[in-house]
């Protein structure tokens, strides 16, 4: 069996007196695709953000494809490997277009490679007829959208999601569910963190459930 | 008073291209626009860490930085004075009397109005903006521009509050330019004297030129924020 992409070993988080997270042990296997269930307020936006280096832990081990930091130390360079996208995403005010070349600016990718990754989010998302865009003029789902294609985009090691389908209406549930569904193609790792019950029952994503500060993998 | 008469005759001035108009005109846009180029980095930069990063000492800071905005200008020139005279520890630099030193004055003027604009402007962005850069791979330079770059009509707004703030100011620049006509005097400068006497004309052509800078500025910011209007 081979070595996961992501473990983590004895990760404390507290609030206080309060302990929301303490997991012994969880590994992330490649090319695996979790949904992250519990109850509100369990802790999936924090353990997401302290996988994505966007808040530390009180103590803990994380290991990223045999990378072993220890928090709160974050190694800077796993920003351009994990990429975390936000319950309610923010849109940078400028074109839907130099929204998603932003991370690609910041990984320093030639200007015809970023063009070409563009061009293909925005087609992969339903988009490309709203590239010139301002954000401000997007509809909540195609914003949602915009956010999985900027992160998409980036072809990150490890996709972080946060509820993607909170907020929207019918149609823009039905359509991120669509692109969770592409999300899932053997290569790229997922972790979708949510309550809604048919992105939990999407084919071939494993349930992680989060409770009491712990963490176990329930399904296959 | 006939206000028509002197009114008359300062669009007359204005026409006809006073070289003594056009020269306090010159100065004030140069030296205002010069001391707010090089103050605008520095304290861009101090209101935007004294948003976003908390360190000891950090509260006091901005409480100090927000009492320099109702300390009375003519304290200020009289400090620049003390410390640019001969007998000043920065007098062997023979600042005194020089546009330099109305443009050192200008600078810490602006100065406090900069940072506390920038303050307000960073802590009102959308906390998301920061921690998107970061998400998306950005160091932390570029997170900070980026989250400058999104509030970047407060922070213009700041820039264009320290310019008017500076090209206004009469008591510090009259103290430390000493109001030399062809070298130091400047538009509010100008404009205090020939009221004094008794010269309106001038007074007036002056004050217009500077209500038109003022209002030129401002309507150019609209317009910057009309065509970014993004949001």
């Amino acid at each position: 069996m081979s070595a996961p992409l992501l473990e983590l070993c004895g990760l404390r988080k507290s609030f206080g007196e309060r302990i929301l997270l303490d997991i012994d042990r969880l590994a992330i296997e490649q090319g695996g695709a979790y949904v992250l269930v519990g109850a509100n307020g369990c802790g999936k936006t924090t353990l997401m953000r302290i996988i994505a280096g966007l808040e530390p832990a009180q103590r803990g081990s994380m290991e990223f494809r045999g990378e072993r930091s220890t928090q709160p130390w974050y190694p800077e360079h796993l920003r351009r490997e994990i990429v975390y996208v936000h319950q309610h995403p923010y849109l940078f005010h400028t074109s839907l277009r130099h929204n998603l070349e932003y991370g690609l600016k910041c990984r320093a990718l030639a200007p015809d490679e970023r063009a070409r990754r563009v061009e293909e989010a925005l087609e992969w998302a339903g988009l490309r007829d709203r590239a010139a865009t301002p954000p401000a003029r997007l509809s909540g789902g195609e914003k949602q959208r915009a956010a999985l294609a900027r992160a998409r985009a980036l072809a990150p090691e490890l996709l972080l999601l946060d509820e993607p389908t909170s907020n929207l209406d019918r149609e823009g549930r039905a359509q991120t569910l669509a692109l969770l569904a592409q999300l899932r193609d053997g290569r790229r790792t997922v972790i979708v963190a949510c309550h809604d019950q048919e992105v939990i029952n999407l084919v071939g994503y494993a349930r992680l459930r989060l409770e009491d500060g712990g963490i176990a993998l329930q399904s296959g | 008073m006939d206000l028509l008469e002197p009114t008359r005759r300062a669009f007359a001035l204005l026409l006809a291209g006073d070289p003594r108009l056009l020269e306090a005109i010159w100065l004030s846009l140069w030296v205002s626009v010069a001391a707010i180029a090089l103050v605008a980095l520095p304290s861009v930069s101090l209101g935007f860490l004294l948003a976003k990063k908390r360190f000891p000492g950090r509260r006091a800071a901005v409480v100090l930085v927000q009492a320099l905005l109702s300390f009375p200008t003519v304290v200020i020139g009289l400090i620049l004075y003390l410390l640019l005279s001969r007998r000043g520890p920065f007098g062997s630099f023979g600042l005194l009397f020089t546009p330099t030193a109305i443009m050192i004055g200008y600078m810490v003027i602006a100065f406090p109005i900069l940072v506390v604009f920038t303050i307000s402007a960073v802590q009102g962005a959308d906390p998301r903006v920061y921690e998107t850069a970061r998400a998306l791979g950005a160091g932390r330079l570029r997170a900070s521009l980026t989250t400058l770059w999104e509030v970047r009509f407060g922070i213009l707004a700041a820039v264009v509050n320290g310019f008017g703030r500076a090209i206004s100011e009469v008591g510090m620049a009259i103290m430390v330019g000493g109001n030399i006509e062809g070298l130091t005097r400047n538009i509010p400068t100008a404009i205090a004297l020939e009221t004094t006497k008794g010269e309106f004309a001038q007074g007036i052509a002056l004050g217009l030129v500077l209500m038109v800078v003022a209002l030129g500025v401002n309507v150019l910011l609209a317009v910057l924020q009309g065509a970014g209007g993004l949001r």
